[in-house]
């Protein structure tokens, strides 16, 4: 009998003691009101009944084929059981630990409602350990969120001045200077910045007044606003407003600002443990690009007079961010991105060389970010990320196109085999290049055939022939366009065609 | 021996009190109608671009319960011969979201995914998009996807296809035959 109680009374404390340590009820608080919900603590993190926040904030929450969908405001936000990523609209909520169920009711770590309230409701949410409080409180906006971004687009100094909500203000033009004069209070991660720009010398922040300061007196701005997300944008040439797309030529006094193509960046794909694709008879994607690309820097460096830097130059890995950012950081005029193909089909073949397609991917996140920055809190730094976007695009696409178009005849020329063409993908390394930028496929290493070709130094040798050729034509056409040499007078015979194809320069 | 059973039923009152009523969520997929539904699922052909291949399956009525649905009919390949399978055979769907406007995520894994697909550009194009376009060919409310990977954002697939934003369907991959 004694055992009897005595385990009777052991069982009782550890439902007890399991009961205390793993769920209790909490405390939701508004600005206006409070509510009771179920919380949970497993291994310090802290989990709150989903429905039991949803109700009390007049919301719903649905289960659906793969998780629930809670609804606040008119926003909804799925999240499943197995996932430590919650969805609402386009953007991922992050949690540190997926949500948990307990006797089929979904319980979220409260950061859930941290990431998702900021977007249905505009709120902070914060867990007050000492009380047990999910505390909601207004997000704070006291001042209008401004970051600017300059940047020097076909010879025009373009500065856009992204919000964090649309502000009233005037612009005033002073004699060297153009001063934004916003009627809202403005903060600024910054009190001034100095640019090396042939319009632009510095931007500064004082109380509501944002100085753009010129490098000179005859230089003209436009200055229009973009909604959704809201942006202040002004353009800068100097004299005269030429017509849009003009090239301006630089002034030979300024040699850290002389065009042309001078540095260019050669990426060799993959390396290290990312191999890339692997042939039938197992060569790898990363030597291949490896050797050619090595290959084609000497090549470049003796024949085109550019200075040729290598993403990798040996089977290191390089992630694809750091790819692109090291040719923005060696202010390169080209990069160049050596791959080699594989597809499902075993017999493809031929070359094929792409250019950045932001249409496929950027349009959406281009909506997604109106509709939010319309309906609730905006992000500066996406915006921001999204406008560096937009004028990289704006800038280099059609260069892109042209390197891209270059690249692509020059390897139909030497491979004679079936023309795949200039295509257009959202390809990661591409992605932040501000300059031309392309990725060549050489070949496919799937087709045992091309695989065999792709090993020998003799294949190797005609496509960087065929690359360097490529290379040295879009560096004269361009050169050519923007003024920097002259056109070569054309020949009777060949009237009609480009001036660059008189220019070309064979290794 | 009734003091023992006056002190257990007590306890088992204790205990029930403490516990929870079960609040079994109601189950979309029994509430939904399953029907054989033809579906529309696109593979590579031998042209080198994406091609529908048609199927009978069986979905539930509800676009939300029926895309991880088709999204598995997907990566289990094709039935026609000259279609080819795009995606690693050991990959899996671990859940899909349909969310308003019309983005729908799919969140992949499989060891091959997980550990690094070795895949060439070609293919890897093809792989994201054919996913982009079955769904978005198959749910008119569903207009863009977004690819994660074990439940997390990822870069790429396999190394060169950006999937850290939501995909449109791109329309140059698809035969004109099958857009």
């Amino acid at each position: 009998m004694k055992r009897l109680l005595a385990l009777g009374a052991l069982v009782a404390l550890i439902v007890t003691a399991a009961l205390a340590q793993a769920s209790g009820q909490a405390t939701l608080r508004t600005p206006t009101s409070t509510a009771s919900v179920t919380y949970v603590e497993q291994s310090g993190q802290v989990y709150v009944a989903a429905g039991d926040v949803a109700t009390a904030l007049g919301g719903t929450i649905a289960p659906d084929s793969s998780g629930f969908k809670v609804t606040v405001n008119g926003v909804t936000a799925g999240f499943g059981p197995d996932s430590r990523y919650g969805v609402v609209r386009d953007d991922l909520i992050e949690m540190p630990v997926p949500p948990i169920s307990i006797e089929g009711k979904p319980f979220v770590p409260w950061q859930f409602f941290h990431g998702f309230l900021a977007k249905a409701m505009s709120m902070d949410v914060a867990w007050e350990a000492a009380t047990h409080t999910l505390a909601l409180r207004p997000a704070q906006r006291d001042a209008i969120s401004v970051q600017v971004s300059v940047a020097n687009v076909q010879g025009i100094s373009k500065i856009v001045i992204a919000l964090s909500a649309p502000a009233e203000y005037s612009i005033v033009k002073e004699p060297t200077a153009y001063v934004v004069r916003f009627k809202n209070p403005v903060r600024a991660p910054f009190t001034e910045e100095r640019y090396e720009d042939p319009a632009i010398a510095s931007v500064s922040l004082a109380g509501g007044d944002l100085r753009i300061q010129l490098t000179a007196n005859d230089i003209v701005g436009d200055a229009y606003r973009l909604e959704n997300p809201p942006r202040i944008v002004l353009d800068f040439r100097k004299g005269a407003a030429p017509p849009p797309g003009t090239p301006v030529p630089l002034k030979p006094s300024a040699p850290q600002e002389a065009p042309g193509i001078r540095t260019i960046v050669i990426d060799p794909g993959h390396g290290g443990r990312e191999v890339g694709a692997v042939g039938p008879n197992g060569l790898l994607e990363k030597d291949v690009t490896l050797a050619i690309a090595r290959k084609l820097a000497a090549a470049l460096a003796s024949t085109v007079g550019a200075r040729v830097v290598l993403t990798r130059e040996d089977d290191s890995v390089v992630s694809l961010d750091q790819r692109t950012a090291f040719a923005n950081q060696y202010k390169a005029d080209l990069f160049l991105s050596v791959h080699v193909n594989a597809a499902a089909v075993k017999n493809a073949k031929g070359s094929e060389t792409y250019y950045l397609s932001l249409e496929a991917s950027d349009e959406l996140a281009r909506k997604a970010a109106e509709t939010e920055n319309v309906t609730s809190t905006p992000n500066p730094t996406a915006d921001l990320n999204l406008i560096l976007w937009d004028l990289a695009h704006q800038a280099y696409v059609t260069e892109s196109s042209r390197f891209a178009q270059s690249i692509q005849e020059e390897m139909n020329a030497a491979t004679a085999v079936a023309n795949r063409g200039v295509k257009q993908a959202p390809f990661k390394v591409l992605v932040g290049a501000t300059m031309p930028a392309a990725l060549v496929e050489v070949g496919f290493i799937s087709n045992p055939e091309e695989e065999t070709k792709l090993k020998s130094d003799e294949f190797q040798t005609m496509m960087v022939d065929a690359l360097t050729r490529a290379v040295q034509k879009y560096k004269t056409d361009y050169e050519t366009r923007i003024g920097l040499i002259q056109p070569a007078a054309p020949a009777p015979a060949t009237a009609t065609a480009p001036a660059t194809t008189a220019t070309r320069t064979e290794p | 021996m009734k003091r023992a059973v006056v002190a257990l039923a007590a306890l088992s009152l204790i205990a029930g009190a403490c516990k929870r009523k079960p609040e079994t969520p109601a189950n979309l997929n029994a509430a939904n109608k399953v029907a054989m539904r033809m579906v529309r699922l696109y593979y590579e052909s031998p042209a080198m671009l994406l091609a529908a291949e048609t199927r009978n399956v069986a979905l539930p009525e509800s676009s939300a319960a029926a895309v991880p649905v088709v999204v598995r009919e997907l990566l289990q390949g094709p039935a026609t011969p000259v279609a080819l399978r795009l995606y690693p055979a050991d990959t899996v769907v671990r859940a899909t979201y349909l969310l308003p406007g019309g983005t729908v995520i799919v969140d992949l894994g499989g060891p091959t995914l997980t550990q690094g697909w070795g895949t060439g550009s070609h293919q890897e194009l093809m792989a994201v998009y054919s996913l982009v376009q079955t769904v978005t060919a198959n749910f008119p409310e569903a207009k863009s996807v977004r690819l994660l990977v074990n439940g997390t954002p990822a870069e790429t697939l396999g190394g060169h296809v950006s999937v850290t934003k939501s995909l449109l369907p791109m329309p140059s991959l698809v035969d004109p035959r099958f857009r």
